[in-house]
């Protein structure tokens, strides 16, 4: 077995730097190509929703059981997705897994990204779009509140509070590499990256209050990450419908973030390891360790939904019973199965060294486990309503052109703004790769190698084979 | 107040008509105050009988079929808003069907012709009222050269003073052809009760009943009067010993849906059954003494197995309905259209009647009408003989002028009677209708008529339930287009043409019925009254008692044999074109509530379907949705299969109502007519037309369509929505 | 309300929030619908589109499912596998079941669906932004939405002259369901109080209990003992609040839908009576 180590500690500092901020340069042609494409599908759901917004949401093919459809999927969709970077940058740093330092920075502007398409659905959902602001509890002069008692209502508190804690924290750990940007910039790059990195110069005092910024940070969000998970699977488990009161819905929705966040990065992660040219720090090594993860969860996700069906069919509720036999023989049988499939069999390709090491397969193994999330979401919203308690209103429902352009033009709004984001910001972490040479560095003079070696059960070094 | 008053200073003083200015057909919602034609008349300055905000109730009566139940419309600031039962009237006790609720709809439709139309160059273009009257001044006029019996009346079922109105009209231009159609009817019931019973149209009483037997009589939906027998029926089923409702049917109508026992038969065969079932009951004991000698053996040719096997309908079942009319008495046993529109419908009703007879139920539940005294407003009841007697004398070129009105022949008549050739050949036709119809398209000239809640009438409708009544409707509002008239009032300014002396003093209806009221104040109890308080009495009660004599029943049993359909291999299905309560024989196909009301059983919206059973379906490789055509000899037409086994296997139900090829835009385009493919077969008696006996073959197209229906489960998926309980428990709890 | 009343008066709200709402009814308006005399013939549906200012949606907005039945006649087969029926349909007519423990109630993000002390579950059309939740959480589904402006399709001229002023047309975006003709309870409470005096049982009743040819729909406030409803909810010993009913004679007809999910329904309906012996 190769131990085969994070990331080559002899790297030079300037290499770093040079090798990130290289990445920030003028775009290829790819990139634009890439860019455009996202602006196409953005543009597709601003014209789809402006059709819906002058006409109502009639033309999303919604309907009379069918009253929450792939909007809401979708919404749940990017929330989950949103938990990657809470995950590594804000559990694994608590836990000093310093592995995750090249590759926290992108999934955390994943985690704010996500978000930021997140939020638009529970918008667009709305009958009435103009007046979405009534969820917020503003003061107003008639003394109208919100419904406190209503999920949806906690959603709107859950998501702004994570968005911006998630932006904060995002920003908060960009300042010494965005004072790195502005010490190479010229011009107005300087000018922003100046004003952005808030006078950073590295100095001691600032390193030291850095620091503790940026842990309690890391401990306020990760409180938070859990519960705006938690608060949006009340939006189905606070109902009385079948297949959406469950109990074991807030950990199985969090379980399933972590997931589609972690297939996620998988995915970005081999995305900008080949187009940044990113292999001496995106390492195979930690590609693994991110995959062992992946798989851990999936399992997690695997037993809480075993869990879920194991109590729906042993309970006594029939109509839930009824629902989930449905899910697997009804209409949308097969969206179920796959994604069982993708979502509890696939990632045993995770659990292969060969296969974790082989990015292609990689590649398409993250985009099927982010396939079997979709569909899981799916799976969560469809089937209840489409058979809940009344028979008489057993329906189901074709999402239209409409609906499916608008789902589809909020992955071109993720996509355009991650792509902004790595031509704009590091996408990895100069300073915390630095940091994490160094200790490498530390570690490499003999004794602790031959602590570390034989820590592993190794060979020691010179020692003869046995 | 005379005659001489006109109708807007009569509404003013009844406390309506001034609204006009207010509300209503032009409400001035925005005035322009440059044109000034308007007139501005502030909220806080109304007439002093209008209270904004506050709805006032007018009694009147309904005409959307020829049931005759009165109605209470609600008018607000001029304008008609709702539609609801009137509590006092015989008929309908306070309550309403849902084509009662649709009268406003039919008012306020957006397809309402809005001027006259005169034929030119081929097509209908506008014209003026003093166009239109000329026209008919020239044709029908003091100066047109009439030969006698050269002008007919096409009419649907008309009573009251309309009715006499056309007959004097008719009489006027030295002719007497009036032709009343009407396909859901009730003649050949009605004929067997005049013949047996010397009463053709006798009370039902199911409320005394314990026991209906109803061999497709739709009592509930379509039958004589829908809505009276609904509340008999309420009545049936919460008194102490609750009674049973069997319904022998081969297409489960509405009221089916509420049958204890709902029998599936062969069509055409429920004559049969109803003789096994006499047999049946003489074998078991009732007495056969009330029919004639040789009855006995007459019946015993129609042996258990025999019915069993001519009807389909087992032999435990009919033992099942036997038992169930020896035991349970008083019963009723009603015949259906199905049952009427064979060739030997005359006898099968006979057969059905002469079960009431047996079992003693004339005088129990079959009671003796009233007779009308005032013969010329006793409803003129149409029917499809006169729709093939028509067909044939157009044809023949008996006419010269055809007046329509209240029916639309061109898309009710069977394609095979070529009505609407014979019809093009005459060289008059006015069509005096609200909406764009099939027979308006080939009118000559339109006459726009004033809808039911604009226009003033009297009606007496067939079924008189309880006393006789005259049903009054009035105008509840202005009317909403200032270019339709009266149907009352064209009929008066067309008679003042031939008649001037005894008709031109009348200005309008209004005027006419003013002067005949006076005289029928003698008619009833109310005789000390002045003119003007018993009109006003009469108004607000929306009806005339009228002392009326009771016929007396006279029983003229008869038995005459009755055969099963027979086979044909070509033709293997029995096509019914069966009404229902909504779009019913296809008038309130434009009637947008009732297009999104589903029907009844197969709870179908929007459009034709063809019922068909599942066995019967899956032989031809059927199945549900899939186009299918449906050929007799008459024609074909194409329409969705709709797998249901509440219709006989060997039959297929295509619901009437669909298939305008005009009628606006609710109602162009859409579904098919069945009774297009009709053969025109008669009931040998009566020469009504055997609507039920047409004999179809069915073949599959490579389409496969959506059914629109309401609800998307036919079972309850064990969720105990509809719980049930036995009758046994029912006494146990003493009816609660 | 202002925030500082509703910290002063939270541990009330609650408390009134989980028995139901109110702890004071004015009105308690309930129906008893007796499903042995509904013969399924669709009067109460359309006197319901009359009164309600429903739209008709047409054909191809119907296929979609997105009708707006507030009242409609759902028909069940009880055997199906027959070879004919030997009895009729079953027919239930299902609208807002007026809960008293509604469950659209709290999930409406706004509030725009609330318990009024008549006992109602209004529906404020003017706050409602689209959420749909309440539907989603209705086990009746019977909330409908507007899909679209149905204005402009529904009433072509004159027929927006049939429109009842007392009530609003609803807009695009916004749920709605049966309101026990809220319009007409209004009417009369307004009319009682000028009068100075309590309103009266029967003095108004629905659209649907007014058309309804058969009288199965029965209308009152079950705050008077004396009206007609009471007595029927009385004879059939169903009471509310309970997710269970202790009848001392369990063949009594009356039951609830969905009672066992302890939404508390105004809407009692009494079992279908089946005589299998003729």
């Amino acid at each position: 077995m190769v131990i085969e180590k994070d990331i080559n500690e002899q790297i030079k500092w300037a290499q770093i730097n040079s090798d990130v901020l290289r990445s920030m340069e003028n775009p290829r042609k790819a990139y634009w190509i890439t860019f455009f494409v996202c602006i196409a599908m953005v543009a597709c759901a601003v014209v789809a929703e402006i059709y819906q917004y002058r006409t109502g949401l009639g033309p999303s093919n919604l309907n009379n059981p069918h009253m929450w459809g792939m909007y809401i999927s979708t919404f749940v969709f990017w929330i989950g997705m949103s938990h990657s970077g809470t995950l590594l940058s804000a559990i694994l740093h608590i836990i000093h897994a310093d592995w995750r330092k090249p590759i926290y920075r992108f999934a955390e502007a994943m985690t704010t990204f996500s978000l930021m398409t997140a939020g638009f659905f529970p918008i667009i959902h709305l009958g009435r779009v103009w007046n979405f602001y009534w969820v917020v509890p503003y003061v107003s002069a008639r003394g109208v509140w919100p419904n406190f008692r209503s999920p949806l209502s906690w959603d709107a508190f859950a998501i702004s509070t994570y968005l911006s804690a998630s932006m904060l924290f995002l920003f908060i750990g960009m300042i010494p590499d965005l004072a790195i940007c502005r010490d190479n910039a010229r011009g107005f790059r300087k000018k922003l990256y100046g004003a952005l990195s808030l006078g950073w110069v590295g100095s001691d005092k600032q390193w030291r209050h850095f620091r503790k910024t940026y842990l309690l940070m890391a401990c306020f969000l990760i409180p938070l990450a859990v519960s705006v998970h938690s608060i949006v699977s009340s939006d189905f488990a606070m109902s009385i419908m079948p297949g959406w009161h469950v109990t074991s819905f807030p950990p199985y929705f969090v379980a399933g973030a972590l997931y589609s966040g972690c297939a996620a990065i998988i995915t970005l992660f081999i995305m900008l390891r080949y187009f940044f040219r990113f292999e001496e720090y995106m390492t195979l090594a930690i590609m693994e360790k991110t995959c062992k993860l992946t798989f851990a969860i999936a399992m997690v996700w695997t037993y809480l939904n075993l869990i879920e069906f194991a109590a729906t069919w042993y309970g006594h509720d029939v109509y839930s019973k009824e629902v989930l036999i449905a899910k697997a023989t009804g209409p949308y049988a097969w969206i179920f199965w796959t994604m069982i499939f993708c979502g509890s069999v696939v990632p045993f390709a995770l659990a292969f060294q060969k296969l974790r090491r082989h990015m292609p397969t990689m590649f398409v193994v993250s985009l099927l486990l982010n396939l079997s999330m979709y569909f899981e979401r799916w799976m969560i919203v469809a089937p209840t309503l489409s058979m809940a308690m009344e028979p008489h209103q057993f329906y189901i429902m074709y999402a239209s052109v409409v609906q499916w352009a608008i789902v589809f033009g909020s992955f071109g709004w993720f996509g355009l703004l991650f792509l902004v984001f790595v031509k704009v910001f590091p996408s990895v972490s100069m300073y915390e790769v630095k940091e994490m040479v160094f200790h490498r560095r530390r570690l490499i003079n003999e004794e602790a190698a031959a602590k570390f070696h034989r820590r592993s059960g190794d060979p020691q070094p010179g020692a003869q084979p046995a | 107040m005379s005659g001489k008053l006109n109708r807007r200073d009569f509404l003013k003083a009844l406390g309506l008509g001034g609204t006009a200015t207010l509300a209503g057909c032009d409400m001035p919602t925005t005035v322009t105050l440059e044109e000034g034609k308007e007139d501005v008349v502030s909220y806080l300055l109304p007439e002093e009988y209008v209270i904004p905000g506050v709805g006032v109730t007018y009694a009147s009566t309904c005409t959307q079929c020829n049931a005759g139940c009165g109605v209470h419309g609600r008018v607000r600031e001029g304008r008609v808003l709702k539609v609801e039962g009137h509590p006092d009237s015989p008929i309908n006790a306070g309550k309403t069907c849902q084509m009662g609720q649709a009268l406003v709809q039919a008012h306020y439709n957006p397809d309402r012709i809005k001027s006259p139309m005169v034929r030119e160059g081929g097509s209908l273009v506008p014209a003026t009222w003093e166009k239109a009257q000329a026209l008919l001044d020239e044709k029908l006029g003091s100066k047109a050269n009439l030969a006698a019996g050269r002008v007919a009346w096409l009419t649907g079922t008309v009573s009251g003073h309309q009715r006499a109105l056309i007959t004097n009209h008719l009489e006027s231009v030295g002719s007497n052809h009036h032709f009343a159609v009407e396909v859901v009817n009730t003649n050949v019931w009605s004929a067997v009760s005049r013949d047996m019973l010397d009463d053709p149209q006798p009370q039902i009483s199911l409320d005394k009943a314990k026991l209906i037997l109803s061999f497709g009589a739709d009592f509930m939906g379509t039958w004589q009067s829908p809505v009276h027998f609904a509340g008999q029926f309420s009545r049936m089923r919460t008194a102490a010993d609750r009674g049973a409702l069997i319904q022998v049917e081969s297409k489960m109508s509405m009221t089916g849906g509420s049958a204890d026992l709902w029998v599936a038969i062969r069509p055409g065969t429920e004559g049969i059954l109803a003789l096994g079932l006499a047999n049946y009951l003489i074998a078991n004991g009732v007495s056969s003494a009330s029919l004639p000698g040789d009855a006995r053996d007459k019946l015993a040719a129609y042996d258990m197995q025999k019915v069993s096997n001519a009807t389909g309908v087992s032999t435990a079942t009919i033992e099942r309905i036997g038992k169930a009319l020896k035991n349970r008495a008083p019963s009723v046993v009603l015949a259906g259209a199905a049952v009427e529109g064979q060739v030997n419908g005359y006898e099968a009703v006979s057969a059905i009647m002469l079960l009431n007879v047996m079992l003693g139920n004339i005088g129990q539940t079959i009671l003796p009408s009233g007779k009308f005294p005032l013969q010329q407003l006793e409803a003129k009841v149409g029917g499809t003989r006169d729709l093939a007697a028509f067909a044939q004398a157009a044809a023949q070129k008996q006419f010269d002028v055809v007046l329509v009105h209240g029916a639309n022949p061109v898309f009710t008549a069977p394609a095979s009677l070529k009505l609407d050739e014979a019809l093009a050949s005459v060289p008059f036709k006015v069509v005096m209708t609200q909406f764009p119809d099939e027979t308006a398209m080939m009118a000559d000239l339109v006459l726009p008529v004033s809808s039911t809640l604009e226009d003033w009438g009297t009606h007496v409708a067939a079924y008189q339930a309880g006393a006789s009544n005259i049903s009054i409707q009035q105008p509840l509002m202005e009317p909403l287009y200032d270019q339709t008239r009266g149907f009352g009032d064209i009929v008066i300014s067309m008679l003042a043409m031939r008649n001037a002396a005894q008709y031109g003093s009348f200005k309008d209806y209004y005027g006419y019925l003013r002067n005949v009221f006076a005289n029928l104040k003698g008619a009833g109890a109310t005789a000390s009254l002045s003119p003007d308080e018993f009109w006003n009495n009469s108004l607000q009660a929306g009806m005339i008692k009228i002392d009326s004599t009771p016929r007396k029943h006279t029983v003229k049993a008869s038995i005459a044999a009755i055969d099963a359909p027979a086979a044909d291999a070509n033709f293997p299905l029995t096509l019914i074109p069966s009404a229902r309560m909504g779009l019913f024989d296809g008038r309130h196909a434009n009637l947008p509530w009732l297009q999104e009301s589903p029907d009844q059983i197969a709870k179908v919206v929007w459009g034709s379907w063809a019922e068909i059973h599942p066995s019967t379906a899956s032989k031809m490789g059927i199945t549900h949705g899939d186009v299918i055509r449906i050929e007799s000899e008459a024609g074909g037409i194409e329409a969705r299969a709709y797998l249901t086994n509440t219709v006989h296997a060997d039959a297929i139900a295509v619901p009437l109502g669909q298939g305008h090829t005009e009628y606006g835009r609710y109602a162009k385009g859409r579904g098919v007519n069945p009774l297009k493919i009709v053969k025109a077969a008669v009931d040998a008696k009566t020469g009504e037309l055997a609507l039920f006996a047409t004999r179809v073959k069915v073949s599959k197209t490579n389409k496969n369509e959506i059914i629109l229906r309401l609800g998307h489960s036919d079972t309850q998926h064990g969720r105990r929505l509809v719980r049930t309980v036995s009758v046994d428990a029912l006494k146990r709890t003493k009816g609660a | 309300m202002s925030l500082k009343n509703v910290m002063e008066n939270w541990s009330a709200y609650r408390k009134d929030a989980e028995a139901g709402g109110h702890h004071t009814y004015e009105h308690r308006w309930a129906m008893s619908i007796n499903l042995d005399l509904c013969i399924g013939c669709n009067a109460c549906s359309t006197a319901c589109y009359a009164e309600n200012n429903l739209a008709v949606v047409g054909p191809e907005r119907f296929a979609k499912g997105q009708a707006m039945h507030w009242m409609r006649i759902e028909r069940y087969w009880d055997v199906e596998d027959k070879e004919y029926p030997d009895q009729g349909a079953s027919f239930l007519p299902m609208m807002c079941q007026q809960c008293g423990a509604a469950t659209c109630e709290p999930v409406c993000p706004v509030a725009a669906t609330y318990h009024t002390p008549d006992g109602l579950n209004a529906q404020v059309y003017n706050r409602c932004i689209g959420s749909r939740y309440c539907s989603n959480n209705c086990p009746f589904r019977v909330r409908y939405f507007n899909f679209y402006s149905y204005y402009e399709s529904a009433w072509p001229e004159p027929m927006h002259l049939q429109l009842n002023p007392d009530l609003s047309v609803r807009d695009k975006g916004v749920m709605e369901k049966c309101t026990f003709c809220v319009q007409r309870i209004r009417v009369a409470k307004d009319k009682a109080k000028i009068e100075n005096r309590k309103v009266k049982d029967g003095e108004f009743t629905t659209a649907c209990a007014q058309a309804c040819p058969t009288s199965a729909i029965v209308f009152g406030d079950t705050m008077d003992p004396e009206s007609k409803v009471s007595m029927l909810w009385k004879q059939h010993q169903v009471t509310r609040a309970v997710y269970k009913q202790h009848k001392e004679d369990p063949e009594l007809r009356g039951y609830r839908i969905f009672e066992e999910l302890n939404v508390d329904p105004s809407v009692m309906y009494l079992e279908r009576v089946r005589d299998t012996t003729v």
